[in-house]
């Protein structure tokens, strides 16, 4: 399928709107906004590994969180400025996403998943019992360096981040490698007896989901300013990421960003009515019931509903 | 020497041992079909071809062994492998699909995409149709397509007639043949269905749990009493 005009209206029609959000919607709305973006930019990552390849990671935390930690570290310790920590910050999480990418080469399915559980969990025993003085221990660091304040500016800064790394996601799996991600998800063996090599395949989604991850985790620690690994490497944070990727719709670009809004929005609109973790069972159940009706979440019921509609309207017409 | 040696083989899966011993010959533009019941190892020769098990023994291509080489490796030597047509990738386009199996012939992949269009011409009226709503015989045709836009000279296609209509596998036959006499492309079959491997092959090689039992041409096979009996049914 080639890129229609449809397409690229569609995508301008949105950015204009969510810059000129800023004058619509009050500051605390546009926090809110702020972490949708951010959960949108780990969201793609989780998808791009695990929605295309089909290896599901349970330890994206683990990817997410070498990037923050390394960055704030550099910055807060060591007083690196923050255009040095960032870069070197992803870098340590694509050599971390290569030790992320070794179970790969041997297991599969629910083992790979428990691995990458594990990985997550020995991060969060590593950093409060090794070298505390440098990750704060349990109770992590605070007023580490901000790249900018202020809601606005956060705001167009985290949009700006999420928007360029849709996009350039958005024609990296245009190309010939997301074809062959999408296929290895779908028959690893047949990939293999089309002549791929799928072990290099595997480290490229690999690679490219460390370095979104790697990326946005240091661009959320500096725009938090603190950082804890309570917080982080934290069961309902690791589904926060998964759900909104499936419930968008996984191996689209554009669902992850859906579903990562509406589940911000959801857990926010709840919090007045549900304060506690009560809120976590609603979404739990609204992506059970969105999987029974449609699996590939809903990015694709909203493509249904707009051919179901201009279908009506076609059959109105003279 | 032939086209396609294979000499002695074992493979194995793990410690299991799924081909014991194994010799076949193949010519050079020859269509050959290797006949077996559920489990007999049909599969798991094509999968040997490809480097996709552990081996012992040696497979040659036009002389050069391909014993130890990757997939990928074999894929550029020229063989082309078309797997039981479950094994596409079902939430992918037709065209996709096609795409994929040339990653290793990209300069000749317009070429070859034209070659399966003009031998399929339903799966070019139904290039982005996504193959999980396809028919049987459609995905056979796209399985087909697959192996072909790597520029095989060596074509392997497991069970191609498997679950399909009685017409669906004379297509695919006329397919076969039409690409065998057109394009001179030598072939390797496995088949369950003797009788369709009888009509389409000119050599048969009968496996039965992991081992040559009989190998012959189709006239040869044809005549032998107890063969007839366990395989054609007559």
């Amino acid at each position: 399928m080639g890129i229609r005009w449809q397409h690229i209206a569609l995508w301008l029609a949105f950015i204009v709107f969510m810059l000129a959000l800023p004058e619509l919607v009050s500051k605390g709305t546009l926090r809110t906004i702020i972490f949708a973006n951010f959960l949108a930019i780990f969201a793609i990552s989780w998808d791009v590994l695990s929605g295309r390849t089909g290896y599901i990671s349970f330890g994206h935390p683990f990817l997410v969180g070498i990037g923050a930690y390394t960055s704030a570290i550099l910055s807060y310790r060591f007083g690196f400025p923050i255009a040095a920590s960032i870069p070197l910050a992803v870098i340590a999480t694509m050599i971390g996403g290569t030790l992320f990418f070794l179970p790969a080469l041997r297991i599969r399915g629910s083992y790979f998943a428990l691995v990458t559980l594990a990985f997550m969990e020995l991060m969060y025993q590593l950093v409060q019992v090794i070298r505390p003085d440098l990750t704060g221990g349990t109770r992590g660091m605070s007023g580490i360096e901000t790249i900018t304040r202020g809601a606005v500016n956060n705001y167009y800064l985290s949009f700006s981040l999420m928007i360029i790394i849709a996009l350039a996601m958005w024609l990296v799996m245009k190309t010939r490698l997301g074809t062959a991600l999408s296929a290895i998800g779908m028959n690893e063996e047949s990939v293999r007896g089309s002549g791929l090599d799928t072990t290099k395949l595997k480290l490229a989604a690999f690679m490219i989901a460390a370095f979104i991850a790697g990326l946005g985790g240091a661009f959320y620690v500096h725009y938090l300013g603190s950082i804890a690994p309570r917080a982080l490497f934290d069961i309902n944070f690791l589904f926060t990421i998964i759900v909104a990727a499936l419930i968008g719709g996984a191996s689209t670009i554009i669902g992850p960003m859906i579903g990562a809004f509406f589940l911000t929005f959801l857990l926010e609109y709840l919090r007045p009515v549900l304060p506690g973790a009560e809120r976590y069972f609603i979404y739990g159940g609204i992506a059970l019931i969105l999987y029974m009706y449609q699996p590939k979440g809903i990015y694709e019921v909203a493509k249904q509903g707009w051919s179901r509609l201009r279908a009506a309207r076609a059959g109105a017409g003279p | 020497m032939a086209f396609l040696e294979i000499e002695g083989l074992s493979a194995y899966y793990g410690k299991a041992r799924a081909l014991h011993n194994v010799d076949i010959a193949v010519e050079k533009g020859e269509i050959v079909a290797v006949v077996g019941a559920n489990g007999a190892g049909k599969s798991t020769l094509l999968d040997s071809i490809m480097g996709l098990t552990t081996i012992k023994g040696d497979i040659r291509l036009g002389g050069d062994s391909l014993a130890g080489l990757s997939s990928r490796a074999i894929v550029e030597q020229g063989v082309g492998y078309a797997p039981e047509r479950f094994n596409l990738f079902p939430y992918m386009s037709v065209l996709d699909n096609l795409l994929v199996g040339a990653f290793t012939a990209r300069e000749e992949a317009d070429r070859n995409l034209q070659l399966v269009f003009d031998l399929f011409p339903r799966l070019a009226e139904r290039r982005s149709q996504e193959t999980y709503t396809q028919s049987g015989g459609e995905r056979q045709m796209v399985s087909l397509g697959r192996a072909l836009m790597t520029g095989p000279s060596l074509l392997l296609v497991d069970e191609p007639t498997i679950g399909l209509a009685p017409k669906v596998c004379l297509d695919i036959a006329e397919s076969l043949r039409r690409l065998n006499g057109e394009t001179g492309l030598t072939i390797v079959i496995t088949e369950q269905n003797a009788n369709f491997a009888m009509s389409l092959a000119s050599h048969l090689h009968i496996l039965e749990t992991g081992e040559l039992k009989m190998s012959g041409t189709a006239e040869e096979l044809g005549s032998d009493e107890e063969l007839n009996k366990a395989y054609f049914g007559h």
